[in-house]
């Protein structure tokens, strides 16, 4: 039999000549070396070894390797040093520097004080290396960028280096308003509201209680809410202790009503999820603070480099979002002259973090009041993070659209968005407190485009100025009717 | 400072800047007229993805009328095998991507009826591994392209409950790498027809909230190139598929508008032949039927009025799936 595979194999080496991408002959040699009495997987190696001195992006011979690898029982750290050695010697590396995020985090791995949770955070490379080694790293890659700054594989894989970690699975904050007799639990993924595992347990009692999404157009959400049985908790003078347990993480959040007050809520902040930057240890600083300032002065022999501008805003985010905001508008607006094909993406990510810093001044500030006038804000994110928010002002920004998403702002009285381009309005929806809505200069052209208004039972002014549908002739008549409830109406 | 060159093609001023959609036309209904011409003889391991390329990009130019839905039929029943999966062509071996491809183009014919379905049913089924993977056909390759062939099969036939769709997703969020992207299997270097595979997968399951949708866009949107194609990966030449498996993906997630979309229509109709009709993978190449379509469908994505709307996720006309009744999920 070993005669019969090993000329199978010499067969397979002379066709992986002729066409070394033929998905069917890499198969069939696995399929082969797998069967052999004895096989060698030295030479296997080898050959892969040989083929990737030919051409390193060739993903059939990275899989065979791994394949063989494992197999073989080739130890991890011999790996790492085998992507050392294919990283320093050529350009195109992207392929090296993907198979070293793969080894990382088996070889160094970050010792987490509890056990892991039973279901645990999915994403690239959930688990953390540890501190040490990803020092190491960041000077490895930063060698590599400044001996070729448009080597965007190091570019690439530095942004996965300077990313946050996954974050811990948990439920970031439970709000009780008395009066809506409602509860509304914010986590930190989106979860079905189907999914079984959420114990509601009110004063010690566990509570059948019918959990749903903020809005019928997406099942899986980061906030849900539920109503309680009337009579519940509206009494004023009663206290009351909630527990939201989410069984399937062996994590639970309290919440005490206290006598009196007409609402409650318990939260971490966006600090303490560290949401948008991990904690950073002292040694870990002054090593991103020293890249920084590499950075900045490679950006200044490479004004062209996008890469540059681009790690900068990244490090600045990563040590000081509200320090270096000045900054990294600037950089940005120059990110989007000098990659002009991109422009949307710089936008949107642009928004995403000056979303995040007034998030940020909000919670310092402690107020519910969020706030962000123009700033050619194009696209909204973070909305699980307004779950508590009262006021809110989006006006003379982009806006094309209020997604089903903003149905997640459960507390909010107040709606700001004049001078945008809104036409649509879905996730202004079932909005239980939502009392006053400006929508001065937009887009809105039809009676259809407002009906998700109508669901929101509080609503008493809205003003519509400046918009095309308060041009249609029966429009006074139409607004009474789809909104009864409207008494201040500005057309 | 000398360093790396960007891997690119320069389009020539000369260029098509016109979508020729009848010499396209033409093209593909002469294709495969002339039975022993060599491209097409070396091409029969392929033949029934290559009918549904044909078709469907037919179908897309408003001219499936022009195509032998009758011969295409017979073929089509005379490709399936006992085991229920269907083969390239007749007398070669069952495989799940043309299982795929021959329940794509009897969808496009409303022609379900002429084979046994619970048949195919069960050999996707038959497919599954332990760890939730697919294997391509018996002799057992295992690449996260098969988990969308199963579920893209089974969804146009109403049948997706037939497999175990959590152990699938399991073993498909195996495969995600530190750029967002996917691969083959589980550790394989993130590429864009893998990409397109998966968040289509991701996106029949009902799962497309488990991608990191920020970071993958940023990786798909840095394939586009100063001459405006795509390439599938960091280092690699722009390829009119691409402006498929890119796109699409782009349009699933929610962020087709990260890339420039006319420096993309750009390149795409540079891509064209103006005499022999069709498209190739670059400006000057030789044309085929695949990149046809791929060009197409992608400048459909585009917005493209005098092409039919397409869907990003199964690569067919949006009405045909209307008709079906199947609208899977979009990131916004």
């Amino acid at each position: 039999m070993q005669k019969i595979y090993e000329a199978e194999l010499s067969f397979l080496e002379a066709c992986l000549k002729v066409n070394p991408k033929s998905y069917g002959s890499w198969h069939h040699r696995g399929w082969v070396s797998a069967r052999l009495p004895r096989p060698d997987w030295a030479r296997e190696l080898s050959l892969c070894d040989r083929c990737l001195s030919l051409d390193d992006r060739n993903f059939h011979c990275w899989d065979y390797r791994r394949m063989v690898v494992k197999v073989s029982g080739v130890p991890v750290d011999q790996e790492l040093e085998f992507s050392d050695r294919l990283i320093g010697s050529n350009f195109s590396n992207y392929s090296s520097w993907h198979y070293r995020s793969t080894l990382l985090p088996v070889l160094h791995p970050q010792t987490r004080q509890e056990p892991p949770h039973a279901s645990s955070p999915r994403g690239p490379q959930s688990h953390r290396v540890c501190e040490e080694q990803l020092l190491k790293e960041y000077e490895l890659v930063q060698n590599a960028f400044f001996t070729d700054p448009n080597d965007q594989s190091a570019w690439f894989y530095y942004r996965w280096l300077l990313g946050r970690a996954e974050r811990e699975e948990t439920i970031s904050c439970v709000y009780v308003s008395r009066e809506d007799e409602r509860v509304a639990v914010a986590f930190s993924r989106p979860i079905n509201a189907r999914c079984v595992g959420l114990l509601l347990v009110l004063d010690g009692q566990p509570l059948r209680v019918e959990w749903r999404s903020v809005h019928p157009r997406f099942r899986h959400s980061p906030v849900l809410i539920c109503d309680l049985p009337p009579g519940t908790i509206n009494d004023v003078t009663n206290e009351h202790n909630l527990t939201v347990h989410w069984t399937g993480n062996h994590t639970h959040r309290d919440c005490a009503l206290y006598t009196g007050r007409v609402e409650s809520w318990c939260r971490d902040t966006a600090t303490d999820q560290e949401l948008f930057r991990s904690e950073l240890s002292v040694e870990k600083t002054s090593v991103l603070q020293s890249e920084l300032q590499s950075v900045k002065q490679l950006q200044e022999l490479e004004p062209l480099n996008k890469w540059c501008l681009l790690t900068i805003i990244l490090l600045m985010r990563a040590l000081d979002p509200l320090g270096y905001e000045k900054e990294t508008l600037a950089h940005f607006q120059t990110l989007k002259e000098v990659d002009s094909m991109r422009s949307e993406y710089y936008s949107d990510l642009c928004c995403k973090f000056m979303i995040e810093n007034t998030i940020l001044k909000m919670e310092y500030a402690e107020v519910r009041v969020f706030s962000i006038t123009d700033r050619n804000l194009t696209s909204l994110c973070h909305l699980d993070q307004l779950l508590l928010v009262t006021h809110i002002n989006l006006s003379s920004n982009r806006l094309q659209r209020l997604p089903p998403q903003f149905a997640m702002l459960q507390c909010l009285e107040v709606l700001e968005a004049d001078n945008n381009f809104l036409e649509n309005l879905e996730g202004v929806y079932h909005l239980p407190r939502l009392q006053e809505v400006s929508l001065k200069n937009n887009k809105i052209s039809t009676l259809t485009d407002l009906q998700p208004l109508a669901s929101c039972p509080e609503l008493k002014r809205l003003d519509l100025r400046g918009n095309p549908v308060t041009q249609a002739a029966s429009v006074e008549s139409d607004l009474a009717e789809l909104l009864p409830s409207v008494t201040d109406l500005l057309l | 400072m000398l360093g790396t060159q960007i891997k690119d093609v320069i389009l020539k001023p000369d260029a098509p800047s016109s979508l020729l959609l009848d010499k396209h036309a033409d093209y593909i209904a002469a294709y495969g007229s002339k039975k022993d011409d060599y491209e097409y003889t070396l091409s029969e391991y392929l033949r029934m993805s290559g009918i549904y390329w044909g078709l469907t990009v037919m179908d897309l130019m408003g001219q499936l009328d022009r195509m032998n839905l009758q011969e295409i039929i017979d073929f089509i029943k005379a490709c399936q095998h006992d085991c229920g999966g269907f083969s390239a062509s007749i007398g070669h071996d069952p495989h799940l991507l043309y299982t795929l491809s021959a329940v794509q183009i009897l969808c496009l014919y409303d022609s379900l009826h002429a084979i046994d379905v619970d048949k195919v049913v069960e050999y996707v089924k038959g497919l599954q591994q332990e760890d939730g993977s697919f294997a391509g056909d018996k002799w057992g390759e295992i690449d996260t392209r098969f988990s969308f062939c199963a579920v893209a099969t089974l969804a146009l036939l109403g049948k997706m409950e037939m497999i175990n769709v959590d152990r699938a997703v399991e073993f498909v969020l195996s495969c995600m790498n530190f750029d967002g992207g996917f691969g083959c299997r589980p550790g394989s270097e993130s590429h864009a027809g893998q990409i397109y595979c998966c968040t289509g997968f991701l996106s029949l399951t009902g799962q497309l909230h488990q991608l990191n949708a920020d970071l993958l866009g940023w990786w798909l949107c840095e394939r586009q190139l100063p001459s405006g194609g795509l390439n599938g990966r960091p280092e690699k030449l722009p390829d009119v598929c691409y402006s498929w498996w890119v796109l699409a993906s782009l349009k699933i997630i929610g962020r087709i508008h990260w890339i420039d979309k006319s420096r993309l229509r750009q390149f795409i109709l540079a891509c064209q032949d103006e005499e022999t009709g069709g498209f190739a993978d670059r400006p000057g190449d030789m044309v085929d039927p695949f990149h046809t379509l791929f060009g197409v469908a992608g400048l459909s994505l585009l917005g493209e009025e005098q092409v039919k709307a397409v869907n990003p996720v199964l690569c067919m006309p949006e009405d045909v799936l209307q008709r079906i009744g199947l609208q899977p999920d979009l990131l916004s």
